[in-house]
């Protein structure tokens, strides 16, 4: 199994709301859609995921989500690594969860680098350098 | 033999060049943009590629996912053509590098933090390892002419150094996450100061000022992180200057005389090709440089070159490295820039033996990420137990994780000092190879008893200090295996030819036409992020030589 079929978005899903349920005032995984687009785009971005990503689903279609996911943590980590990794990757892109969060992404922050630093106005900094040097001079030859 | 007589002219394909650089990371590019402004035709060969500030990552949703792989930063998880990978199954730590136009400061953090008077009289401070055949005195204006050349942000009047002159910028901010640590550094009277980065706060020498995205180490979109490929290579270009890239060297060759003639390297189509030059200088790195005279074997140098000493390998150094992530309940904007350090701390820096060990370390406060960096640090999951089960980590408790934590984590990052040991090295494998089918390096490391108790202290007190800044949960991870940033000490700088590779100006004592200009030579390592001094100690070689051009020796 190496491709993404419905059967694999299905139990991929079930899955994905055990490791992230709703709770928490948070939507489980498949309420934002890890197993549709998502899932094809995080493959896509880490193919190096695929085989155990597969491995791990194969073993779990047709079986309580919850029982599969505990018997890949105890025999099979790397795949439900893998899975989880692929749930949790999917699941803080999506736009819903990130607003959630309050994470917008890597954003551009603007400064003044010219201003003044609180550090240094309030004399938090002065306190450091009244205290002297702490390293060990070059010893005389 | 001949001494270089510079010709100021661009070298042509299959023409002998006055010098081969071989690595156009930092130490490189400082040789060959001082060694063209002075005359020298240069040619520089690079294994990896221009870097192309488009493919990385920083502005893109995925950032963190692919953080975890194809820009995390070992070689042998990104697995790329361009990589080489290095055999580790007998290291406690695993090699960090990148293959590239700027080196591994592609991907470095940019911390600026040069190493300190005591870092060059080790032995005669503290009994132990080597004194530096050169003081801090010594290097100081090289330092300080580098960190014009490089833009560095900071402020000046640490007491945790000599004085020295201003920096290029002003600092950068050291935000929420920052001001939270110096807090608790202020309540137990402890040092910090605010970060001192190789990342310009102001438009500078090509560079674009900081932006805070927090991306520094998967490569910086803004251009603002410095790196060779803005700050030094145009200046060599203009000066006429040649690099080649996606060029791997396979092999020095020297002549009858036992003078190195240049170099043969595989160009990215698998052709093997010869540059010859009259003198050679290797900036490869701590691993690539040693692998390149271990391959570079003959009659007359049959333990591999510049190595009657038997030292070409060993005495590897490259930092154990432990990291503490304190929790607040204040929101610290975790996921904001600059990835450099927020402030630092050298508070334990100096020896005291009452503590168990000698040397010490620095500490960095650095912004927890993004919420898959809740339980990973720079793209290795590390914060997660072993052995959880499966609602450990996930479940609700996973939502709970990401409530508690992201947005409201420093961390600090612990850079002990590594002391030397033969026994540590670099050695080739004898069956893994790189994409062109030249033997891989093979790293031999243990962590010594002397950082594991350095370490453990350091993260007792780093402890305190969460604690004192009001942390309301922590968590350690000792020793983390990822985290080989700094490749120091396998080509040892001394002046006793038995005892030693290189001389106090780089040239290797057995091969006089050839040098060694990047940190393979350091006789110590610090307890500090190492760029500083690397980038320093080349720009001291490489005036030597341009100073000494009349007395070089010359294939």
């Amino acid at each position: 199994m190496t491709q993404i079929d419905q059967q694999v978005r299905t139990t991929f899903s079930g899955i994905a709301d055990v490791l992230i349920p709703e709770a928490e005032g948070m939507p489980a995984a498949s309420a934002v859609g890890v197993h549709k687009e998502r899932l094809d785009h995080i493959l896509a971005l880490r193919p190096d995921l695929r085989e155990a990503f597969f491995r791990g689903i194969a073993s779990a279609h047709n079986r309580d989500p919850k029982s599969a996911a505990e018997e890949l943590n105890a025999q099979d980590a790397a795949a439900l690594s893998a899975i989880g990794l692929v749930a949790s990757a999917g699941y803080y892109m999506s736009p819903r969860v990130r607003e959630l969060i309050g994470y917008p992404g890597q954003e551009k922050r603007t400064y003044d680098a010219e201003a003044i630093p609180e550090y240094v106005a309030n004399g938090m900094l002065k306190i450091v350098q009244d205290r002297g040097p702490i390293y060990r001079p070059t010893p005389k030859a | 033999m001949a001494a270089v007589k510079p010709s100021p002219v661009t070298a042509k394909r299959g023409e002998t060049v006055d010098v081969l650089i071989i690595g156009a990371g930092p130490s490189g590019s400082v040789a060959a943009k001082h060694l063209s402004a002075a005359g020298f035709s240069v040619v520089t060969l690079e294994q990896g590629h221009w870097p192309d500030a488009n493919n990385f990552p920083g502005r893109k949703t995925e950032f963190e996912l692919v953080a975890q792989k194809q820009w995390h930063p070992n070689p042998n998880v990104r697995d790329l053509p361009r990589d080489y990978p290095v055999e580790t199954s007998d290291s406690d730590i695993n090699p960090l590098m990148f293959a590239g136009v700027g080196g591994s400061t592609t991907l470095y953090a940019g911390h600026w933090t040069p190493f300190l008077p005591s870092d060059f009289r080790v032995r005669t401070l503290d009994g132990i390892a080597d004194d530096w055949p050169f003081t801090y005195e010594d290097l100081l204006p090289h330092l300080e002419e580098i960190e014009h050349e490089v833009g560095v942000s900071g402020l000046p009047g640490n007491p945790a150094y000599p004085p020295q002159n201003a920096f290029p910028t002003p600092p950068l901010p050291i935000g929420k996450a920052g001001r939270k640590a110096a807090e608790g550094l202020d309540k137990l009277g402890w040092h910090w100061w605010p970060g001192t980065n190789a990342i310009p706060s102001i438009p500078y020498n090509g560079l674009n000022p900081c932006v805070r995205r927090g991306t520094c180490m998967t490569g910086c979109p803004e251009g603002a992180k410095s790196t060779a490929n803005i700050t030094h290579w145009p200046h060599a270009l203009k000066n006429g200057a040649r690099l080649i890239t996606g060029a791997r060297v396979r092999e020095i060759e020297v002549d009858e005389r036992g003078l190195a003639t240049g170099a043969v390297y595989i160009d990215e189509n698998g052709r093997e090709r010869r540059q010859n030059a009259r003198i050679v200088v290797l900036c490869a790195n701590g691993i690539g440089t040693p692998r390149l005279l271990l391959l570079s074997k003959s009659s007359r140098f049959p333990d591999g070159l510049a190595n009657s000493s038997g030292l070409v390998g060993r005495r590897l150094m490259m930092h154990p490295f432990s990291a503490v992530l304190g929790v607040f309940n204040d929101p610290l904007d975790g996921w904001q820039g600059p990835f450099g350090q927020l402030i630092d701390s050298f508070e334990f820096y100096e020896t005291d033996e009452k503590r168990g060990f000698v040397r010490g370390a620095k500490w960095g406060a650095m912004p927890g990420g993004g919420p898959l960096g809740a339980t990973s640090f720079v793209g290795s999951k590390v914060f997660a137990e072993e052995n959880a089960k499966v609602e450990d980590a996930w479940g609700a408790n996973l939502h709970k994780l990401v409530d508690r934590r992201f947005n409201h984590m420093l961390i600090y990052g612990i850079i002990g000092e590594d002391l030397p040991e033969e026994s540590n090295r670099v050695i080739l494998d004898g069956k893994l190879t790189d994409s062109d089918g030249i033997p891989a390096p093979k790293i031999v490391y243990k962590v010594s008893d002397n950082s594991d108790k350095m370490l453990r202290f350091h993260v007792a007190r780093c402890l305190d200090a969460l604690g004192a800044s009001g942390a309301i949960e922590t968590q350690v991870v000792h020793q983390m295996r990822d985290t080989g940033w700094h490749l120091l000490g396998t080509c040892l700088m001394g002046d006793d030819p038995k005892k030693s590779v290189v001389d106090r100006w780089g040239r290797t004592h057995d091969v006089p036409n050839m040098y060694i200009f990047d940190g393979s030579a350091f006789p110590t390592s610090g307890g500090l992020n190492p760029t500083a001094t690397i980038m320093s100690v080349a720009l001291r070689q490489t005036k030597h030589l341009i100073n000494e051009r009349r007395n070089a020796e010359a294939a």
